[in-house]
């Protein structure tokens, strides 16, 4: 079952598209397709979220215009325009082709191989800090 | 559990899980009770791609906003920056960053040296072998000659590589002919007694999915077990109690069913952090202690220290890989770590420099934007700038002991047992301001030697208490500390403090090595003298 109404989902996804546009090679919230099951599995993760995002988005009528609702929230409710950027962002950024164009795998696995080690000693790029020598007081030298 | 503990542990982090590893390889019969839960790695989100979503909520390092039964909340309207922690097997082990950083011997002549705060009752050099010791248990990485330090024994593990922005920053130290060196972490470069090479992922602050990291759960616990330790989760303390001769007699704990418990114990060890200890020292001893208990010197609770955070982000056109792990640090740089009156402040600050993490900007405690910043094509255009392209340089910044900065009982908030939480008191000096606006200067010319477009800074990020100590402090006088030199309390000769609270001065680096080296040097002080030690039996 839907967490949002048709009504709320739709407001999501104006209010979405005002935040996160189509710019700079990148494309805008409903675009990447943030706006349907993308959404409610970050509300399924992140379900105390539900209820501040519901309220935000009822409190924005149908004819406002987006620019005008983002505007007037950030003035008078900056936690509502916060509750819906946080679910729009978080949800956009989750978009497998959102990341492809960033060229973002996520957190990957990446071991190093042993020749990834010590390449500052291979180089000499530590060399200057090991040859001016130690840097620390000792206590008992006074 | 009507049996009596030769030991009774309250607390199963990184001190706790040190002592009860010991103590119970050595035959001494022990009971560890904590207020957490085992965790499992595949409860990490680190391998996931929801990580970031996941880590502003239940693997944030505030309980306050994880808000889960296991945490206790904690009053913070009186403080400039919030205590993190985690309760569970493996305690805060579990969510730090593995930075492995011993102190430097000027660290334990404070007073000597600069006149100001204490000298520790114990020198570099008597806590050096169990620094040693540390290493090859946790199995730390890292590159031994650093001229920061005397010569050491080189750690267990070759260092994890540098990357692309520990090599960006080390060109910029040395065009300005600063220090810096590989950075130590308690994280495996090679596969190690049973724990995974790390793989990099950059998550070791919300987890290790790899098993990898150094965590107390994975280092310690398993061999506590096996040698005869029993580990009780879920066991919330809410009493030490004692005798009429004064001597801890063991503690009143609560189940998850809201059941009491008395758990008999010969000694006592409390290993809750710096936080937590002064808070259940405060809540025992009933009429015979009204200060609390083992505080005749009314220090407990007073000098916390946390270690303010501040932060230098520099922005670069050359791609970095800047979300590659691990998360804490690549190279670290002690240039403006010891004392120059000249700068208009004593002590200094250890500088790490870390990875900026995924798109979504795990980062969030470093505040927002106004509205035509964080959004709009502007977000594209700050995303595309920071991800991939950007590292910062983070300053640990000294905090001298101050007796007004304290942890004291809340008066009405109280956690999911109904005991009272704690309030944190907690001001910045006008040193550590002055030592963080130094510190940050000199890192705005260190960016700039390596080439950064943009740099933004973080003067103080309030979401950055991770190192809690000084609330139980040790010293050689007992009417100006808590605790001698071995952790034992003055006052009760046989109740014990192993974790953070026991540290006379901060540092200015991350403690979790000296934590467990100074537990391990207290606990084998303790199987040693163990025939001559007061007990309540």
């Amino acid at each position: 079952m839907s967490p949002l109404t048709d009504d709320q989902r739709r407001t999501l996804a104006r209010i979405g598209d005002e935040l996160i546009p189509a710019a700079l090679g990148m494309p805008s919230f409903t675009e990447a397709g943030a706006a349907d099951a993308m959404t409610d599995h970050v509300l399924s993760l992140r379900p105390e979220l539900l209820s501040d995002l519901q309220q935000a988005l009822d409190g924005i009528a149908a004819d406002e215009a987006p620019a005008a609702a983002t505007a007037r929230l950030n003035r008078d409710d900056p936690e509502a325009l916060g509750v819906i950027g946080l679910v729009a962002s978080s949800a956009y950024y989750l978009m497998p082709g959102v990341r492809a164009i960033m060229g973002y795998r996520g957190q990957e696995h990446r071991p190093a191989g042993e020749e990834e080690e010590h390449d500052y000693l291979r180089d000499d790029l530590l060399q200057p800090v090991i040859d001016r020598g130690p840097i620390y007081r000792d206590p008992g030298a006074g | 559990m009507a049996d009596i503990a030769e030991v009774l542990i309250i607390g199963a982090g990184a001190s706790g899980a040190v002592a009860a590893k010991h103590l119970s390889e050595a035959g001494v019969s022990v009971v560890c009770l904590e207020q957490g839960r085992e965790v499992s790695a595949d409860e990490f989100y680190g391998d996931k791609p929801e990580w970031e979503l996941m880590s502003q909520r239940l693997w944030h390092p505030n309980p306050n906003v994880r808000g889960l039964p296991t945490d206790y909340p904690i009053d913070t309207s009186e403080s400039d920056v919030n205590p993190l922690m985690f309760a569970g097997v493996g305690g805060s082990t579990l969510i730090y960053a593995a930075h492995w950083q011993r102190f430097m011997p000027s660290d334990f002549r404070v007073r000597t040296l600069d006149g100001v705060a204490d000298d520790w009752p114990f020198t570099y050099q008597d806590l050096e072998p169990f620094y040693d010791f540390m290493d090859v248990e946790m199995g730390v990485s890292g590159l031994a000659g650093d001229p920061a330090y005397p010569p050491m024994t080189p750690p267990p593990l070759p260092p994890l590589p540098i990357g692309r922005i520990g090599r960006l920053a080390a060109k910029g130290m040395n065009d300005l002919g600063w220090h810096w060196w590989p950075a130590p972490q308690a994280i495996p470069s090679r596969a190690y007694r049973g724990r995974s090479q790390c793989a990099r992922r950059g998550t070791c602050m919300q987890g290790c999915p790899e098993q990898a990291k150094a965590s107390t759960d994975l280092t310690h616990w398993p061999d506590a077990i096996a040698s005869g330790a029993r580990l009780v989760t879920g066991a919330r303390v809410r009493d030490i109690t004692v005798n009429a001769a004064g001597l801890a007699t063991g503690a009143v704990w609560i189940d998850r069913d809201g059941v009491e418990h008395h758990q008999q114990a010969e000694k006592v060890i409390v290993c809750a952090n710096g936080v937590g200890t002064p808070r259940l020292l405060m809540l025992s001893g009933g009429g015979q202690f009204a200060s609390g208990l083992a505080n005749s010197s009314g220090l407990v609770g007073r000098n916390l220290m946390m270690h303010p955070y501040a932060a230098t982000v520099g922005y670069f056109d050359e791609p970095l890989d800047s979300w590659l792990g691990p998360a804490g640090q690549a190279i670290h740089s002690m240039q403006f770590y010891e004392t120059d009156k000249s700068r208009g402040f004593v002590r200094g600050a250890k500088w790490n420099a870390m990875p900026t993490g995924g798109p979504l900007g795990m980062r969030s405690a470093y505040g927002g934007a106004p509205l035509e910043e964080a959004w709009g094509e502007n977000l594209h255009r700050s995303t595309q700038k920071r991800f991939g392209h950007s590292f910062e340089w983070g300053i640990i910044a000294e905090d001298l002991p101050d007796p007004e900065n304290r942890v004291v009982l809340d008066d009405t908030l109280t956690d999911s047992d109904g005991i009272p939480s704690p309030k944190i008191i907690y001001r910045n000096s006008e040193n550590t301001e002055k030592l963080i606006a130094f510190h940050l200067a000199r890192q705005k010319e260190a960016m700039e030697a390596c080439g950064a477009t943009s740099i933004s800074t973080t003067t103080l990020m309030r979401d950055c208490g991770w190192h809690l100590m000084g609330t139980c402090r040790m010293g050689n006088d007992p009417e100006t500390s808590v605790l001698d030199q071995w952790g034992t309390s003055h006052d009760v000769p046989n109740l014990h403090v192993l974790d953070g609270s026991t540290f006379v001065t901060s540092s200015g680096f991350n403690p979790t090595a000296t934590i467990c080296a100074i537990a391990l040097r207290s606990v084998l002080h303790m199987i040693e003298t163990r025939a001559e030690q007061r007990t309540a039996s």
